[in-house]
């Protein structure tokens, strides 16, 4: 929906019941894992096993693959190119006319798309399932700094914000006549137009932001409350700490195998 | 009870004072609107009432600022924004971004300050039914017209039970009658829990309606003083560039034109023109 | 050139129903209102007008031509629209070659860009600070400078949504003034507003809107003195013909304007 600022939908999941900050040390946890562990084909097993059932579970497969496949195949695509084609060097596989395939690249290739498509496919499960407003509270109850929360917060917010804002801004500059489709001259040239009123708009945004948040008590010292009541199970302490071992554990692979 | 003492205050990085040797004191319960061409400092005082100056928009601020018995300067914003609630010219500012319903958002300011939630619930419903908004409960905030953000927005200040409240051109995004609900609403409030207005407006029918006391702003100093009837009708306004009412208007050019007694003081309400005019006739 | 809109029904995706079998002509020339309560769909119409939005069934016609057959950007050298929020639109570093954007797409000739930009920011009161940063300036300020862009195409159809918004006496009076300009120049100007009085006093033809429907049409002084239709839409009667409504008026023709009202009130004792 374009209207939303962020892409999470609600759900009457377990996963969803979890506390926001569970999901935040999975999230962590998943990513530690996608960065360090070894191994050409480990980021997509990873992405099949721990990434797919977690949606499964949170019944967001749809929304998550939606919104995953538009990022990671033009991803996919470019680094296939640059790294398996364009890159001079190494080991033939095979040509197409002027065109050669090089191991190395090919190589290169998978495993930058495997650690694309986790990282991209946790960030957006993670927004998927987490609500922002009892997720800045989680934190903030937990002692960090307010504008510390605000901003982890705003940037799952990020994206859908920036999408509304764009189109707008498209609006407005089509209105005054700038044509968007056509020549690629044509098209480069209505950069500008529309990514500078992003920005400034943007900032003129992020202040203005800070300043409500600021009048609705944000910044008021002592213990928060919340509408949307937050659950903990008690299994879910040990378990953060359970996951969090995952971290030295892919750390200590990647040292060892890597 | 607000109370401005000699207050001087300059933007940072700027030479004009945004507002110059402001002496005033507004007491409690009292309907107070500020009027004045832009630039004249209207937003301005009311972020020094409401402590975003000093505290958010720095600059030097000399004189003091006495907002329910604290001073603004030496308190923290958090101590100044439970006693003052501003609600902003442009809703969509306000609104906090984290939340998906219009009750969610009604509620952000009662989370920050801890309030319990069973009481949450009972000050979210007696506000939305004030401001209008209750079958907008469940509505994604993004979704609203100006006017409904609007609402929602007072309504998420009125939540936190502030004892002054500040309203910033409220008449610029509401329908004619949504502005008369929603002032009528507040004056209600203000008459019943004692609670200060102030009311930043252009439209002077909206401050002739409901004010019990006007102020002038021209570049920053106060230039006028009274109850509506007299300061909406004066040439005061006039001088500063900010505007009239239709009627004080119709009256001034009757006058012009010979067709009103000297002595017949110009009006600046409905009724009043009602009667005026009536009585003028020969 | 008219605008034709026909049948015009139109439902956003979330299956909000905008605007409900909405049909009527904006002659060349006109001055056209808009009014009605928040969301009963006046700026939802109006982006129909030069293609922002495309009916979900009806047609609206620019001239001759269906507003589905144009984009938005070859519409912009007819339709001028000025947006509500100016900031949407600012990326120049000054405010004189934010006006001169507008020109810069229709790919006039240098000198008539040039003078084109400098008169539109003249009738917007902005000569004095051309060379500045718009974000330095106030952000009512900043809305002109929006008007100014768009009067700067020199569109023969302009369209402003919420012009007064924000805009201190002297700024709605100068805007008056603009409006009465364009209007004697042939231009055709249409608004949506709920400031009543700047609509009685600039506009001779009125559209209330209620809930997506046309609840009237028609001119100023006949839909204005309407007050139980107007209320159905949280829209009141302009100042002077409330007053005129309580005094003895008998059938002078209602006011529209402080002049109007002295006139014939006085014209009546």
């Amino acid at each position: 929906m374009s209207e939303q600022f962020s892409i999470f939908q609600s759900r009457p999941s377990r996963l969803h019941a979890l506390h926001p900050v569970t999901k935040l040390v999975l999230t962590f946890c998943l990513l530690a894992a996608a960065l360090l562990l070894p191994g050409l084909w480990t980021n997509y097993l990873l992405f099949a096993l721990a990434i797919l059932p977690l949606a499964t579970l949170g019944q967001v497969t749809g929304p998550l693959l939606r919104a995953v496949w538009p990022t990671v195949l033009p991803f996919a695509i470019s680094v296939f190119l640059i790294q398996g084609i364009i890159y001079p060097h190494g080991t033939p596989l095979f040509s197409l006319g002027p065109l050669t395939l090089k191991r190395e690249g090919l190589l290169l290739a998978i495993s930058g798309t495997g650690r694309i498509l986790m990282v991209v496919s946790n960030f957006i499960l993670f927004a998927l399932i987490t609500r922002p407003d009892t997720l800045m509270l989680s934190l903030v109850q937990r002692g960090v700094p307010g504008g510390l929360a605000y901003i982890v917060v705003a940037s799952i917010q990020l994206v859908p914000r920036f999408r509304a804002r764009a189109a707008a801004i498209l609006d407005a500059q089509h209105a005054r006549g700038l044509e968007t489709t056509g020549s690629l001259r044509r098209r480069l040239s209505a950069i500008v137009p529309l990514v500078v009123p992003l920005i400034l708009s943007s900032l003129v945004d992020v202040e203005e932001r800070a300043l409500a948040i600021e009048a609705r008590a944000f910044n008021h010292p002592g213990p928060k409350t919340s509408l949307i009541e937050i659950t903990e199970a008690g299994w879910e302490r040990p378990a953060r700490w359970l996951l969090l071992l995952t971290v030295p554990v892919s750390l200590g692979l990647r040292l060892w195998l890597g | 009870m607000l109370t401005l003492d000699h207050v001087t205050y300059r933007y940072p990085n700027t030479e004009r004072p945004a507002l110059r040797d402001l002496s005033l004191t507004i007491p409690a319960g009292q309907f107070c609107a500020v009027v004045g061409a832009n630039g004249a400092g209207k937003s301005t005082l009311a972020y020094t009432l409401a402590g975003f100056v000093p505290h958010f928009y720095h600059g030097t601020l000399t004189g003091a600022v006495t907002v329910a018995g604290l001073n603004t300067a030496s308190v923290t914003l958090a101590d100044l924004v439970r006693r003052v609630g501003l609600v902003f010219q442009n809703p969509y500012n306000q609104i906090s971004g984290t939340k998906f319903t219009v009750r969610e958002e009604v509620a952000f300011g009662l989370e920050n300050l801890g309030v319990p939630r069973a009481e949450m619930l009972e000050r979210i419903a007696a506000t939305m039914q004030l401001t209008g908004i209750a079958a907008l409960a469940e509505r994604s905030p993004l979704t609203l017209s100006g006017g409904q953000m609007q609402r929602v927005a007072l309504a998420s200040v009125l939540a936190m039970q502030p004892q002054v409240l500040v309203l910033d051109e409220p008449a610029s995004q509401l329908d004619p009658i949504g502005t008369r609900e929603v002032l009528a609403a507040v004056q209600a409030l203000a008459a019943s829990r004692r609670i200060t207005v102030v009311l930043i407006e252009h439209k002077l029918e909206w401050v002739a309606a409901f004010a019990d006391r006007v102020l002038v702003l021209a570049d920053g100093a106060l230039v006028a003083d009274g109850p509506p009837a007299e300061v909406l009708a004066s040439d005061v306004l006039l001088t500063h560039a900010a505007g009239q009412t239709r009627y004080t208007q119709a009256a001034r050019l009757a006058r012009a034109q010979g067709g009103w007694p000297a002595n017949q003081p110009l009006p600046v309400t409905l009724p009043q023109a009602v009667a005026a005019f009536q009585a003028a006739r020969p | 050139m008219d605008i034709v809109l026909e049948a015009l029904t139109h439902t956003y995706p979330g299956g909000v129903t905008a605007l409900q079998d909405v049909s009527f002509t904006l002659r060349a020339g006109e001055a056209v209102a808009i009014v009605g309560q928040n969301g009963a769909g006046k700026t939802t119409l109006v982006k129909h007008l030069n293609g922002l939005l495309l009916p979900t069934s009806g047609t609206v016609r620019l001239g001759e031509t269906d507003t589905r057959r144009r984009s938005v950007a070859q519409m912009a050298a007819q339709v001028g629209y000025v947006f509500q929020n100016p900031d949407d639109q600012l990326f120049q570093p000054t405010v004189a070659r934010e006006v001169a954007f507008g020109p810069h797409n229709l790919r006039w000739p240098a000198a008539r860009a040039v003078a084109a930009t400098a008169a539109a920011l003249e009738a917007a009161g902005l000569t004095a600070v051309a060379d500045r940063h718009p974000y330095d300036l106030a952000p009512s300020e900043r809305k002109r400078v929006a008007l100014a862009a768009v009067l700067a195409m020199e569109t023969p159809i302009i369209v402003l949504d919420e012009p007064t918004t924000g805009q201190d006496y002297a700024g709605v009076a100068r805007i008056g003034g603009l409006v009465d300009d364009l209007i004697a120049h042939g231009r055709t100007v249409i608004t949506v507003t709920h400031d009543l009085d700047f609509c009685a006093e600039h506009f001779a033809r009125v559209i209330v809107m209620g809930q997506g429907r046309v609840l009237l049409d028609g001119p100023a002084r006949a839909v204005l003195a309407q007050a139980d239709v107007l209320a159905q839409t949280d829209v009141e009667p302009p100042q002077l013909m409330r007053l005129a409504a309580q005094l003895p008026w008998g059938d002078a023709p209602l006011p529209l304007t402080v002049a109007d009202f002295v006139a014939t009130w006085i014209g009546r004792s």
